[in-house]
């Protein structure tokens, strides 16, 4: 293959795989607070985008203006949804929690439905204009804008939890949640402002992807088994390995289409179950017994 | 010979060795008591004796068999029952039902055998029943058979353990803080149901925080600190160890 | 006290069964076809609602991907007739292939805690749909198998709908009535046992990994079972039956009708399924509530895993036992008043 076309395959990898990389996160992020898987992350991703379409469209606001908005709505729905459905059961099993985030799947998902309509939404590009040229290789603006706002997410998360009392609490409680409490951290808050993150996170890159892909009210399962996925293979917990985590299947995607384009919506899953079954804690992190 | 014999048992969790290259015996028909300040691995190593944990190094025999590697139900087969530290009962099931579950393995209905109801089925959860009760009335809990084990109070709660446990059939019983939680009277009555489980020929090692039933029940101590052995010997020996006093005094010393 | 327990279990048990009889000849007595139609459809979800409930209810074990091998029964069996196979080889055929996808599934994933299982679940689940969309040779696309000639065993075909009706509910209630001898027998007791505390089942002596595996295997070959039973009810199968979705409406069942409770999955079922067509039982039910219903269903379903989870988490049959603990208190005191 030549190399132009590698470098081609290798941008349209770290472009989805940085989209991956922020749902990865997103996982991370609560689970860290939790325990608990948030079957619900695809769904921010998904309302990003209806957001800012509606917006956009309905509303008639400018793009600069959309956007924002979106992400800061979603914010909100992530924090109505902790507060509501998980702050009741913050104690119960790790199952009914479990089960919680799936029906809120199911329930923001079908609410989107009943929003925005069935058909797939379009949203202008960020900033219209012709592909920039790479070593041969064509890079869309829009692209550049996902690397981006990735790259500043991750920057703010990064100084977020080492320069701010609120992410030294957050990695205590990623540490040892019991010993975090007993040390006065307020895990409550934690936990909902970890949902806060995780929603902000899922609606920017709902939001970065949706002029190129558009959106509709049912990605968000599709989505979140990437995202999982990508978390799992970094190994989950650690947000660092969950952007490495979520290049590498970006990456691995992309070396699967020059075999079979059609085998690339399963290589998320395969790649999941291959590392649930194989080595569950990830890739990236060294395995750590646990205590019974 | 022995009935337990341990050898060399070291398991380390990162940069701390919790047992650190222990080795001790366990005779027939004795109560072997394990103590040692907390952290000291006494639970730790109860789970490297049940297969619930896997040594770093060493041996556990039991009357002959390698015990190390197997899994905890084969541990259990082989004749070594447990308790846990946190009790580990099955709460939406009844009192009686818990300890049904103790005699899981050496009864034999299968699904195949239990969806059609065949011969034979009747006739042995009937005795499954009569036998667990007879452990249920081994503990006083007998008239508690059909309530929730979930309602069960704390002190309760240990003795169905004990009953589950004895309900798998052990010749060696490991209780892990049987007393805690327990008040006076509960603990007299726990030491006599000690003797009586003794009695009906079960070896018994008991991991113990409190000295006057340690003291009372045992026939042999060991003193763990640290993960490693300090002494063993009979309790009133052990009462006058220096290595032992400093072990427990030397913690509050320091403090 | 403990002689008169199970006699009154008994009598309710016998009370049940005479209702649900008289329940379910009601839609032959009455001839409504609609009727049938739907209460066939209940019969198929009770099918693999049952087999849920045994690894989801009892052992406590999540599956996000029991349609797949709804699928997997439907697809084989579907197949395999089409080719000129008897109906009873293909049934047989269909339950072997869903359990032997669950074996597959169940060897490495039972070692998964928890969430960890839900997501291997759920991507098993979208593989299998992505298998029967891509397969097309074997289950013809997206398009899928059309003309499944219906259940036949020797010369005698279930061809009409008052006949598939009863080869369905025969089936419901055979695999029900043998899933309640497992549930409270032995093999119950031990599912319920890795449910409260894994660590305690092990210690009495139970391969904990063989009996999830086993409860694995019999409730995937349960849903392949119903799927076979679909396939040849509806006559098609295509990929758009065997979605995630429906792999949540039937966890949705089980949690409603409470963890550990085969009664409890039963009223689960019944309710959710009859939900969408609640005009056929409820009489004088407008048309723009139907249609509310239908167009709310998976809000519904959402809605019913959260609340269930928050606010009964006992679902149904936890309910229906409070109830009975309310009413034998005062009777008793009724009793005591009378003494």
């Amino acid at each position: 293959m030549e190399n132009a076309e590698l470098l081609q395959l290798a941008i349209a990898g770290l472009k989805n795989g940085s989209i991956y990389a922020l749902l990865a996160l997103g996982f991370t992020i609560v689970y860290a607070a939790t325990n608990v898987i948030n079957f619900a992350q695809g769904e921010f991703f998904m309302l990003g985008g209806m957001f800012a379409v509606f917006a956009f469209k309905t509303l008639g606001l400018p793009l600069i203006a959309a956007v924002p908005l979106a992400v800061v709505a979603v914010t909100g729905v992530g924090v109505l949804f902790e507060v509501l459905a998980i702050r009741p059961r913050r104690d119960g099993d790790q199952m009914s929690l479990v089960i919680i985030t799936v029906g809120g799947s199911l329930v923001l998902s079908s609410l989107a439905r009943h929003l925005f309509g069935s058909d797939a939404l379009p949203l202008p590009e960020f900033t219209p204009g012709p592909s920039l040229a790479f070593a041969g290789a064509a890079i869309e603006r829009q692209t550049l804008w996902i690397w981006g706002l990735v790259l500043i997410a991750v920057v703010a998360l990064t100084m977020l939890y080492s320069r701010t009392r609120l992410g030294r609490a957050m990695r205590a409680c990623m540490q040892n949640r019991e010993a975090a409490r007993l040390m006065g951290i307020d895990t409550g808050r934690v936990v909902m402002i970890s949902f806060a993150l995780a929603a902000m996170l899922g609606a920017l890159a709902g939001v970065a992807v949706t002029p190129l892909t558009s959106t509709r009210f049912d990605i968000g399962a599709g989505i979140a088994v990437k995202g999982f996925a990508a978390a799992i293979l970094g190994g989950l917990g650690n947000p660092i390995a969950a952007v490495a985590g979520g290049l590498l299947l970006g990456l691995i995607e992309q070396a699967v289409i020059p075999f079979s384009s059609t085998l690339k919506d399963v290589v998320a899953i395969v790649v999941l179950l291959s590392v649930l079954f194989v080595r569950p804690q990830g890739l990236f992190i060294r395995e750590r017994k646990e205590k019974t | 010979m022995s009935m337990l014999s341990v050898r060399g048992l070291t398991r380390r969790f990162g940069g701390l060795t919790a047992v650190d290259n222990v080795s001790f015996d366990v005779y027939e028909g004795t109560i072997h008591a394990i103590i040692g300040p907390n952290g000291a691995g006494k639970s730790t190593a109860f789970n490297l004796l049940t297969g619930f944990d896997t040594p770093d190094a060493g041996e556990v025999r039991f009357e002959g068999t390698r015990v190390t590697g197997l899994r905890p139900h084969r541990v259990t087969r082989l004749g070594i029952a447990r308790t846990f530290q946190n009790t580990q009962l099955f709460d939406s099931m009844s009192v009686l039902e818990n300890v049904l579950v103790g005699t899981h393995w050496h009864t034999k209905t299968g699904f195949l055998r239990a969806a059609l109801h065949l011969p034979g089925v009747r006739a042995e959860e009937r005795d499954s029943r009569e036998l667990a009760r007879h452990h249920l009335r081994l503990v006083s809990l007998e008239h508690l058979a059909d309530v929730p084990a979930r309602d069960l109070p704390h002190g309760q709660r240990r003795l169905l353990e004990i009953a589950r446990a004895l309900a798998t059939r052990p010749r060696l019983l490991l209780l892990d803080e049987p007393a805690a939680g327990l008040n006076s009277a509960e603990t007299g009555q726990l030491a006599g149901t000690l003797y009586r489980i003794r009695d009906m020929g079960v070896t018994i090692v008991i991991v113990e925080h409190d000295m006057g039933l340690v003291m009372d029940v045992s026939d042999e101590v060991m003193v763990l600190n640290e993960g490693a052995k300090i002494a063993e010997g009979p309790p009133r020996l052990i009462q006058k160890d220096p290595a032992v006093i400093e072990a427990y005094l030397g913690g509050d010393g320091g403090a | 006290m403990g002689r008169r327990h199970p006699t009154r279990s008994r009598v309710m048990a016998h009370a049940g069964l005479v209702a649900g009889i008289v329940l379910l000849a009601l839609p032959l007595v009455l001839g409504d076809l609609y009727l049938v139609r739907i209460f066939t459809l209940v019969g198929i979800n009770l099918v693999m609602v049952t087999g849920l409930s045994l690894l989801f209810g009892y052992a406590g074990q999540i599956s996000l991907g029991h349609a797949a091998f709804f699928g997997l029964g439907a697809y084989t069996s579907g197949f395999l007739t089409r080719l000129g196979w008897p109906w009873v080889a293909g049934l047989l055929a269909g339950v072997l292939v869903a359990a032997a996808g669950g074996l597959l599934l169940a060897l490495p994933s039972l070692r998964l805690k928890g969430h960890y299982l839900a997501m291997a679940t759920l991507g098993f689940g979208e593989i299998a749909l992505f298998f029967f969309t891509e397969a097309e040779s074997l289950t013809g696309g997206s398009d899928g198998l059309r003309e499944i000639p219906a259940a036949a065993i020797g010369g005698f075909s279930f061809d009409t709908p008052t006949l598939k009706y009863a080869l369905v509910w025969a089936t419901a209630a055979l695999v029900l009535l043998l899933a309640a001898n497992v549930v409270r027998l032995r093999p119950g007791r031990a599912l319920r046992a890795i449910h409260g505390s894994e660590l305690g089942a092990q210690a009495c002596g139970i391969d904990t990994v063989r009996i999830k595996t086993q409860v694995f295997v019999i409730s995937a070959g349960l849903a392949g079972l119903a799927g076979v039973l679909y396939a040849h009810y509806i006559g098609f199968v295509s990929p758009s039956t065997f979605t995630l979705n429906l792999s949540l409406i039937l966890v949705a069942m089980v949690a409603l009708g409470g963890m550990g409770s085969l009664s409890g999955a039963v009223a689960g079922t019944v309710l959710l399924t009859l939900l969408p067509y609640a005009d056929a039982i409820i009489p004088g039910l407008s048309r723009d509530t139907v249609a509310f219903l239908q167009d709310w269903e998976s809000d519904i379903h959402g809605l019913v895993l959260i609340l269930v989870m928050l606010f009964m988490p006992g679902g149904i049959a936890g309910l229906g036992r409070q109830l009975a603990v309310r009413l034998r208190r005062t009777s008793r005191t009724a009793e005591g008043g009378a003494s």
